[in-house]
């Protein structure tokens, strides 16, 4: 590898301070960093490790407001197996199970695996596309198999987080630190379209990192999901996954909350379908409903069209059987 | 068939301790004092002249101390193509990680370093992905004399085998079926990447390198080198796989000798994974067109096979499509043409004409027993080889039993519905393929001393890469010389201390460094039986060449039979693997317990063939998309299945104690057999592997 | 993020012309060091190391421990894998310094005063390893496992162990081996050695 020096900055202003150095990267986890440093796909020269931040890990529920506090560090392993998480945001313990395998789970973090850079195989191999810093997409007139049917233009590609489609359907805050402090973004609003900037997937300025992640209060009748579809049974990015978010009152569902991966450059919710489930029993037949209705506006690449009937499926079935549940 | 005392009984790998506490040295783990490190540099295009190279930036960096490039190096790789001249370093280059530089420094980080300092101007040239397109008139030129490699008498023509009339046999035919089938370039993936350490010691060279034929290796070594082959040592303990791309030398090893040269010290040369996967070699792509004739009952009358092989620019393969000769008919024709492309190198992957040939022809022939409204088993059985190429005996013949008994075992009657008759959203299917692989008698040595203990030493040039040839060959000398495992020591992987052997491949290495073996063993027993044990330190030594007796104007063969039960949720387009039997006659097996890692883990990749991999390119810019282990969605743990094996031990009179052919027939059939559980399962056919979601939702809709 | 070193010029036709940019050379200064602590299989070392240098890198070339294999040195394959503090991780993907003062555990400490664990015999007795390049890395999944589930069921061990690829496909046998390590495989499935 290109040589650069590590630095253990002590909390998070020092954190931010050391971020504004010269080609200066946040490390967490450290498994995609390492792998895009030696594929030359990143060239820093500091290494902000930020493990070493005190307290960047701790899980607790708060109480002003009420929610669970989930510090940017946090191991995709310790958020999985962390039993409050496991109970009142299982959409979020699910999503972060489903990520890799156990060893990177075992290092890998929530701040890392939002702000995950895509897995296009184009920006990958190192072709100058905008992700890179480019002016071009590869993708449409190239293999498209796995790239966005919602929301794509001028890149295509698919956003590669597990935890950000849950964060998304659980109405999470996303704490950002700058050099002027912590600001809250919705996570809504975290995430960014090609349209705004083909180069980013989410609104971090150079010098910011995600420090934490505010989940909103678990109401009692809140039940959650999330499914992962991929191609080989683990270890692989999802084709199409859903996040799913009900609060029920007994057969009925009250209000929904539905995001996708693997469809588009960003989580991608759902409002119109959440609409159509407010008030209702979630029967066969609106489920169903539900999952037509999700793919309107889809617009498939040459190779992706399969995506559609896929996803219908997937929005179905995790609908009904996160309704169905007891 | 008679029991053994010591071959056929499971027996645990006799260098299994190295391997589970880490002390088994691979070729990376050795360090050796003043060792340099050296990378190369490939190229990014597909096709392009070389205009300049400026080596100054990499020159002056510190630590850097040799650079080779075509400009000072212009060695041919005599294994790296057997028809054209390939040099170390080509110019043009010809696919994407083509090496274009090498370099060595003090150590990898520098040496890495000073390959991207390295200035090279290209001038890119037209490239050409598919042999199809490779064979179009106006196609860039990418060795001289046209794309269509050339065959064995240098004529520009396809492979050809014909035997009756072909015509004839469409004629005799009361239907005619007709359709065509393709599979990608996949990569032999082996854990362990390459590497090779080149050492010299005056004008003696010792190349530490992972290789599957230490004596191929060492020959060719010392003929591109021009040295004499006493002058050359290759030395391989343990290496972590290779399905086929580790025999014979290579250009690296090569590398690594002429910059440890010009240094004046060792250089270990390392590869990234995506150079292992685009910079050696992997299985060949193919298009497949079957025309095969049938009487309505069933009988086979012609089958036709018009078949076109990627090579890669350099022709290190056969490039062969096979498979046929599992079925009797009296009039065949297969004409298969190996062609140039500018995709990375094709060449052998296990079995390596065989498992794409067979899931092409298994497939058509699985439409056909559907069509006449057979049972594909029944089917099989009716055609399935009796005699080799329909008119030379086999020495022994499992195929029915494997079939029958496989069949079975696994319940084929019980679990087979017509195909498509499924409904639901969930819906499983079964298939059978059927496979054959040569088990040819062939040269091999073998030297065994036995010393004033009784401990007997057993010289054989293998290294084991993962099949248990180590383990095989000491059951082997234990079983003829009448002593327990205890009294063996076996010596192998160093060219200074081992005999010829043939090199693990062509699954080879049983059957007749075995059958060296067997002999020399009886030859020391002879002189034991003469002399005695030799006193104090001596040793009683036999030396053996063998070359093997006549086959008597027969076909030695080992033959398979997989079954495979797969679930596919319609809507998701998602396959399960949910059963899996392999039926294996490989003569007599010599370690059940290692056979059958064989056979599961043959199966396990000939799944992942069939579902998952691909090396997939851009076709605007010729590069690669998905090299490496997370693009070609290698099969995990949670993909693979229980596979079930099942030995049907045919009584061979050759070989060693019978024994035939293991190691590639083990995939052979396995592609196949869960391309048509899956055509079972849904009624429609997918004919491009791998048989993808997109794929299976595409012939659902 | 910087471009890729890769430039391709935009036009049609033949003759691209088409240079590979240098990277800019790091020669001006030594590469940055860090002297860390690490205890490895029960030994405190004290050992500089260049920031760059994974963990892997460290065990294999400055430590001497060459148990632990290098696969892809990109994550995606497990022959790495070593106990970072009681967890199995990917070394080749953590670097050294991200190490200081933890514990790591590789394939050489599994042995203790000279005795197999039960994961080697059992390993040895149902045949694990082919070629045996991915066997440390499963052993150390499979020794994260037993540490926490002394008893799993199979799938418990398909999922535990699934960050671990076998290219030669001896999965059923790992499996089986660390079944029976546990004590968990059934009878009739248990191996007459």
């Amino acid at each position: 590898m290109r040589s650069f020096v590590n630095v253990n900055p002590r909390d998070w202003k020092d954190a931010v301070g050391k971020l504004r150095q010269l080609n200066a990267v946040p490390a967490g986890g450290g498994s995609d960093l390492l792998g895009m440093i030696k594929e030359h796909l990143v060239e820093p020269d500091v290494l902000v490790h930020l493990k070493a931040v005190k307290g960047a890990d701790v899980i607790s529920w708060m109480t002003k407001p009420r929610g669970m506090f989930v510090g940017g560090l946090v191991t995709l392993e310790e958020l999985s197996s962390f039993d409050p998480v496991r109970k009142n945001y299982t959409v979020l313990a699910e999503a972060a199970e489903s990520v890799a395998t156990p060893q990177i789970r075992n290092v890998g973090t929530l701040a890392g695996n939002i702000c995950q850079r895509p897995w296009c195989w184009y920006y990958r191999n190192g072709f100058p596309c905008f992700k890179a810093g480019g002016k071009q997409c590869f993708s449409i007139t190239g293999e498209n198999q796995f790239h966005a049917i919602f929301g794509g233009g001028p890149s295509f590609i698919v956003h590669p987080s597990d935890t950000a489609p849950a964060l998304l359907a659980l109405d999470a805050q996303i704490s950002i630190m700058g050099p002027s402090g912590t600001r809250q973004v919705p996570a809504a609003e975290f995430f960014a379209l090609p349209s705004v900037d083909a180069a980013r997937e989410n609104v971090l300025a150079k010098d910011e990192v995600v420090a934490a992640v505010r989940l909103p209060d678990a109401k009692p009748n809140m039940r959650s999901t999330y499914n992962k579809v991929m191609d080989r049974e683990t270890w692989t990015h999802a084709v199409v996954s859903a996040a799913i978010v009900l609060e029920m009152d007994q057969q009925v569902c009250k209000s929904a909350r539905i995001v996708l991966g693997g469809v588009a450059p960003i989580p991608w919710r759902l409002p119109k379908v959440e609409a159509l489930l407010a008030g209702q029993r979630i029967t066969p037949e609106l489920a169903a409903q539900a999952g037509e209705l999700a793919l309107e506006g889809a617009n498939p690449l040459a190779k992706n069209r399969y995506k559609i009937p896929l996803t219908k499926a997937v929005v179905r079935r995790t609908l009904l059987g996160l309704a169905e549940k007891a | 068939m008679n029991s053994l005392k010591t071959v056929g009984h499971p027996t645990s790998r006799i260098d299994a301790q190295k391997r589970v506490t880490g002390t088994a040295t691979y070729t990376g783990d050795l360090r050796l004092p003043g060792m340099l490190y050296a990378r190369v540099l490939r190229s990014p295009h597909p096709h392009a002249r070389i205009k300049r190279i400026d080596l100054s930036k990499a020159q002056a960096l510190p630590g850097v101390k040799t650079i080779l490039t075509h400009e000072n190096c212009d060695v041919i790789w005599g294994s790296g193509d057997m028809r054209n001249k390939r040099y170390l370093f080509n110019n043009p280059v010809r696919f994407v990680g083509d090496a274009v530089a090498a370099v060595a420094a003090v150590d990898r980080h520098t040496a890495e370093e000073a390959t991207g300092l390295i200035e090279v101007e290209y001038e890119k040239l037209p490239f050409v992905l598919d042999p199809e397109d490779a064979l179009k008139t106006g196609a860039v030129e990418i060795q001289p004399g046209g794309n269509l490699s050339t065959n064995a008498r240098g004529q520009h023509e396809p492979e050809t085998y014909r035997r009756g009339n072909i015509e004839t046999g469409f004629a005799a035919a009361d239907r005619v079926f007709e359709d065509q089938y393709s599979s990608p370039h996949i990569n032999n993936a082996q854990l362990e990447p390459r590497v090779a350490i080149a050492q010299w010691d005056g004008d003696h060279l010792t190349v530490f390198t992972p290789t599957q034929g230490i004596s191929n290796c060492h020959t060719e070594i010392a003929r591109d080198l021009k040295l004499a082959p006493e002058k050359v040592r290759v030395v391989c303990q343990f290496m972590g796989g290779g399905f086929g791309n580790k025999n014979q030398n290579h250009d690296f090893e090569l590398m690594a000798a002429i910059l440890a040269k010009n240094a004046g010290a060792p250089v270990k040369i390392e590869f990234t994974r995506k150079e292992d996967f685009l910079s050696v070699h992997g299985r060949w792509p193919t298009k497949q067109y079957y025309k095969i004739g049938v009487r309505n009952d069933g009988t086979l009358t012609a089958i036709q096979l018009r078949g076109y092989s990627g090579m890669g620019p350099y022709r290190k393969g056969t490039g062969g499509i096979a498979g046929i000769e599992i079925y009797q008919c009296p009039h065949v024709e297969r004409m298969v043409s190996p062609v140039y492309t500018n995709k990375a190198v094709s060449a052998n992957l296990r079995g390596p004409d065989y498992p794409q040939g067979v899931f092409g022809l298994e497939s058509l022939m699985d439409d056909i027993a559907a069509s006449l409204k057979m049972d594909p088993l029944e089917f099989r059985l009716k055609n399935m080889t009796r005699k080799f190429q329909d008119q030379t005996p086999y020495t022994s013949i499992g195929l029915e039993d494997c079939l029958r008994k496989g069949a079975e075992a696994f319940e084929w009657k019980q679990r087979w519905r017509a195909p498509g008759e499924k409904t639901g959203p969930v819906r499983r299917g079964v298939g059978v393929a059927m496979g054959s692989f040569g088990s040819n008698l062939g040269r091999s040595s073998a030297v065994i001393d036995v010393d004033s203990h009784g401990m007997y030493h057993v010289h054989v040039g293998v290294t084991d890469i993962g099949t248990a040839a180590k383990t095989t060959m000491a059951l082997i000398a234990a079983e003829e010389l009448g002593v327990g495992l205890d009294k063996i020591d076996l010596i192998s992987g160093d060219t200074d201390r081992c005999p010829y052997s043939v090199g693990e491949s062509g699954s080879r290495t049983t059957v007749q460094t075995g059958m060296a073996v067997v002999q020399a063993a009886k030859e020391l027993k002879e002189q034991i039986a003469e002399k005695g044990l030799p006193p104090g330190n001596d040793v009683l030594t036999a030396t053996v060449n063998l070359n093997p007796p006549a086959l008597n104007g027969q076909a030695r063969v080992s033959f398979v039979a997989h079954f495979a039960e797969v679930e596919i949720d319609i809507e998701m387009g998602h396959v399960k693997v949910t059963k899996y039997v392999a039926a294996h006659d490989s003569g007599r097996v010599v370690n059940p317990l290692t056979a059958e890692s064989q056979v599961k883990g043959g199966a396990t990749m000939g799944i992942g063939m069939a579902l998952h991999e691909e090396l997939l390119y851009d076709r605007a810019s010729g590069l690669p998309l998905t090299a490496g282990y997370y693009g070609a969605r290698i099969m995990t743990h949670l993909d693979t299945p229980e596979v079930d094996v099942l030995w049907i031990q045919t009584d061979d009179p050759y070989g060693p104690f019978g024994a035939k052919t293991l190691g590639e027939p083990t995939i052979i059939p396995s592609p196949a057999a869960v391309a048509n559980a899956i055509y079972n399962a849904i009624g429609k056919r997918v004919k491009d592997l791998p048989i993808t979601r997109d794929k299976v939702l595409g012939v659902l809709a | 993020m910087k471009i890729s070193r890769r430039k391709f010029v935009e036009g049609t036709g033949g003759g691209l012309v088409a240079t590979t940019v240098p990277l800019q050379a790091q020669t001006a200064a030594e590469p940055p060091k860090t002297t860390i602590k690490i205890t490895v299989n029960g030994t405190v070392h004290r050992i500089e190391v260049e920031d760059r240098w994974t963990l892997a890198e460290v065990l294999r070339d400055h430590l001497g421990l060459t148990g632990s294999k290098i696969g892809c040195d990109r994550g995606e394959c497990g022959a790495c894998t070593v106990l970072l503090d009681g967890k199995n991780v990917y070394s080749c993907s953590q670097l050294a310094v991200w190490a200081d003062g933890r514990t790591v555990q590789t394939v050489e400490g599994l042995a203790q005063n000279g005795k197999l664990d039960p994961l080697q015999e059992a390993f040895i007795e149902h045949d694990g390893p082919q070629c045996g390049f991915c066997t440390s890395g499963q052993l150390m999944s499979a020794k994260a496992l037993l540490n926490r589930h002394p008893h799993p069921d199979r799938d418990q061990v398909r999922h535990a162990m699934t960050g671990n690829i076998c290219r030669c496909g001896n999965y059923n046998h790992y499996v089986e081996s660390v079944l029976a390590a546990a004590g968990t495989l059934s009878a009739d499935a248990r191996r007459k050695a």
